[in-house]
């Protein structure tokens, strides 16, 4: 299970980033969260990225401390926040552009689905993320200047915007 | 422990003529008084901008901040106010905007931003927690909002930073340019545009990496968790997240308030055609927030422009709505929206723009404004291509529009005609509500510390109708109903009080002023849960107070008296010819005379009198009042 997104619902209000760092380090900060919300002025799009919590975890392969494992009791990736030396491998590695690292501790800021029960889907006020085991493509463009979580944000966002031109004509 | 919590605790002072930055600690005494936001801002303002400087010159300053809730999740609290002497009005100039960019400022180390001297050649400023950065902008100068923006974005390669443009009308020196925050929120009152581009700087770019840490976490929670079960029940919610403002369009025609065909008619016969509610079904796509809003308004829409061309647009308020139809008499939608779209993109005011092009289209069709002065423009009302290109014109200062770029009060005195049908107060152009429907509205226009605006006081509660909840608010029963005059210099000073203080912790009025949900005891609340010092009811209460007055002291030095705090005189003497408020005029004096009184104004002068400026602690500004010869009672 992973949190999942229904882009047409996000308002792309950040709420879910403010209370994932809260939950997680106590303190506010989109810059600290494990829900990373992808947004683009110019084509109107409002993407939230999640940790998918691959099966083939790539984060997990590259990590050269074997810090990224998967619990297979919990099923989902985890960090053994001790054997991580902060090499970034694993943000280049995921296939979502979804990774980033805490800008304090240079560690990967992975979601834990909070245990079971995630603040973002709590907090979320369009009711936009929700628990699924449905995984994302893989579909990324590279060559995007604003970043491979960029790149993945509109890929999925002119999936939808498909069906909304469809639906206004 | 001498930490801010909440805060970042500093004022970024940028000095454009020397290139160099300066960071200032924000004081305990300064947040205790004004908070942040449009508090801080004018208190800075006040002792820092004296008369005499010239609004477009290198000594006046753009003051930008945000509060100590931007960057927490409480929801609803991340806008910025932009404050500077104004080059329209000549007074006090102050816009405010939401959007992502208080927040960033935050996460940046931030809490105000103020730009001093001009730079010489154009700049964009970019700022991140390790540096303030002047870049080159020429290659970006004169291109409008929305292609400046993608140009940035395209150089710092970062879609986190938050970008706030000035666009071409403000370079050209239109008088009311706005500061676009995201590309479609300006801070477009009152010219803050053109003073940031007077000082050649056409954008500021924030990037932080910082958090912001509240003092009590738990009260912190749990107030949050009690503010949010109270938006989600409220009955304002839903058409809030569905239409935003935009709902007021038809709404208002029920009652007869808006600004028809420059305010001749109150009510209009094409309101659906127009309407919030029309835009839901056909154009709207999803809706859009600001930083830490669970009551998104804003919505991203579709329309197709005149020539065919679909487009995927966002925003669009009630008064950008109005502006581009009602009040120019135009009944198509598609068109209204298209020329919204120019005249953010041209980035500038739309209800100043509004009034100016009804202005004319009113004296043209009274055979007042000739095709020859227009220079062969038809402005027939909803003649939506003479429209398009006179914004253009207007941006561009060129042919007729130049006329119309200093606003109305100018526009008329350089004409010679139409000063009676110039709709402004203090030279700031009257929003889309007709006062003669809206009274306690009315009299928030005419004593506003910014000019005909309703943000100042925004009395929503007086469309409620309803006698029980004036007697018990302010012992007067018409207090709370729209045409009403007992009770409505309470009702405005009571509401002014509020906004300034909702203005000065950058929360949105949505949450606090139009829902009524944060009250002056969850504002204690509030302050003392995020910043760790103990707010008192009271203390918090003589917060917005102070703000009010020591505006009022700022326009007082200006000049400003009670004879300034007038209506124009259609208002005063032409009954609404029709709708639901049919044969009202707006009563102001005897307002107005309540208004003083409660105010501890001198009612002969509107100064404000000593006795009040010592109560909150505004004892130096009324010694600068008597230096300068002001007479206090």
């Amino acid at each position: 299970m992973h949190v999942g997104v229904d882009p047409t619902r996000c308002s792309g209000c950040r709420y879910c980033e403010l209370w994932c760092s809260y939950r997680h380090e106590g303190f506010f900060s989109p810059y600290f969260s494990r829900i990373k919300v992808v947004k683009d002025e110019v084509l109107k799009i409002d993407f939230p990225l999640t940790c998918q919590q691959c099966e083939d975890a790539p984060c997990a392969k590259v990590c050269p401390t074997a810090a990224i494992y998967i619990d297979e009791d919990a099923g989902i990736v985890k960090l053994n926040e001790e054997l991580c030396i902060g090499c970034g491998s694993c943000v280049s590695a995921c296939p979502y552009g979804y990774l980033s690292l805490n800008p304090n501790s240079l560690k990967p800021l992975i979601c834990d689905l909070c245990g079971g029960s995630p603040e973002c889907i709590k907090r979320c006020p369009t009711g936009a993320l929700f628990l699924t085991s449905e995984v994302m493509s893989r579909d990324v463009e590279i060559d995007d200047p604003l970043g491979r979580d960029h790149a993945k944000a509109v890929i999925e966002s002119k999936k939808f915007r498909k069906v909304w031109v469809a639906r206004n004509e | 422990m001498n930490r801010l919590y909440g805060y970042a605790g500093k004022t970024l002072r940028i000095d454009l003529s020397r290139k160099e930055v300066k960071y200032e600690e924000l004081s305990k005494e300064l947040v205790r008084g004004y908070i942040g936001g449009r508090g801080i801002n004018v208190r800075r303002l006040y002792n820092e901008v004296p008369p005499g400087v010239k609004p477009l010159g290198p000594e006046n300053k753009l003051m930008i901040a945000t509060g100590p809730v931007a960057g927490t999740g409480f929801p609803l609290g991340t806008r910025v106010n932009v404050s500077a002497k104004s080059p329209l009005t000549g007074i006090l100039g102050d816009s405010n905007a939401g959007g992502h960019f208080g927040s960033e400022m935050k996460y940046a180390g931030i809490d105000q931003i103020i730009l001093e001297g001009k730079s010489q050649k154009p700049v964009y400023i970019f700022i991140t927690n390790k540096s303030v950065e002047f870049r080159d902008a020429e290659g970006i100068w004169g291109e409008r909002i929305s292609k400046a923006y993608e140009q940035i974005l395209r150089e710092i390669r970062d879609y986190r930073a938050q970008i706030a443009i000035v666009g071409p009308a403000s370079e050209n020196g239109v008088l009311f340019g706005g500061i676009f925050f995201n590309m479609v929120r300006p801070a477009a009152r009152t010219g803050m545009g053109t003073v940031m581009a007077s000082k050649n700087v056409k954008a500021i770019v924030v990037r932080g990496e910082g958090y912001v840490e509240v003092a009590k976490p738990r009260e912190f929670e749990a107030l949050v968790e009690e503010i949010e079960r109270e938006v989600y029940a409220h009955d304002q919610y839903w058409p809030r997240r569905i239409m935003g403002t935009t709902r007021i369009l038809l709404a208002g025609n029920k009652i007869g308030m808006l600004p028809g065909f420059h305010f001749t008619r109150g009510e209009v016969d094409f309101a659906f055609e127009v309407s919030g509610e029309l835009m839901a079904l056909k154009n709207n796509l999803k809706t859009r927030g600001c930083f830490s809003c669970i009551v998104p308004c804003s919505r991203v829409f579709a329309f197709r422009r005149s020539s065919g061309e679909g487009r995927v647009s966002e925003g669009l308020e009630y008064e950008a709505l109005a502006g581009m139809t009602v009040r120019i008499g135009n009944r198509d939608l598609n068109k209204g929206l298209e020329a919204v779209e120019l005249l953010n993109d041209l980035g500038m005011d739309v209800i100043t723009t509004s009034e100016v092009i009804s202005w004319a289209m009113e004296l043209y069709h009274r055979g007042e404004l000739s095709d020859n002065e227009t220079g062969g423009l038809k402005l027939e009302w909803g003649d939506m291509e003479s429209v398009m290109e006179l914004i253009e014109q207007i941006a561009y200062r060129r042919g007729f529009g130049s006329l119309l770029s200093e606003g109305v009060a100018r526009a008329a005195e350089k004409l010679g005609r139409g000063d009676e049908i110039a709709f402004h107060v203090k030279k700031l152009e009257m929003i889309q509500a007709d006062p003669r429907a809206l009274k306690g509205y009315g009299l928030g226009f005419a004593v506003a510390s910014r000019g005909a605006d309703h943000l100042r006081s925004e009395p929503f509660i007086e469309l409620s109708d309803d006698p029980e909840l004036g007697r018990k608010m302010f012992g007067e029963p018409e207090a709370t109903m729209r045409l009403g005059i007992r009770g409505k210099g309470k009702l405005v000073a009571y509401y002014e009080n509020i906004c300034a203080l909702v203005d000065s912790l950058e929360v949105c009025k949505n949450l606090a002023e139009n829902m009524d949900i944060l009250d002056y005891e969850r504002t204690s609340k509030l302050l003392s849960s995020i910043t760790g010092m103990s707010f008192t009811v009271e203390e918090v209460k003589d917060i917005g107070e102070r703000i009010v007055n020591l505006e009022r002291a700022y326009l007082v030095r200006e000049g400003i008296r009670r004879k300034d705090d007038v209506l124009p005189k259609r208002f005063l003497k032409e009954p609404m010819p029709n709708g639901k408020s049919k044969g009202h005029v707006i009563e102001l004096q005897q307002m107005l005379d309540e208004y003083y009184e409660i105010r501890g104004w001198d009612v002969r002068t509107g100064i404000p009198k000593e006795g009040i400026l010592r109560k909150l602690g505004l004892e130096d500004v009324a010694e600068d009042l008597k230096r300068r010869n002001v007479e206090l009672s």
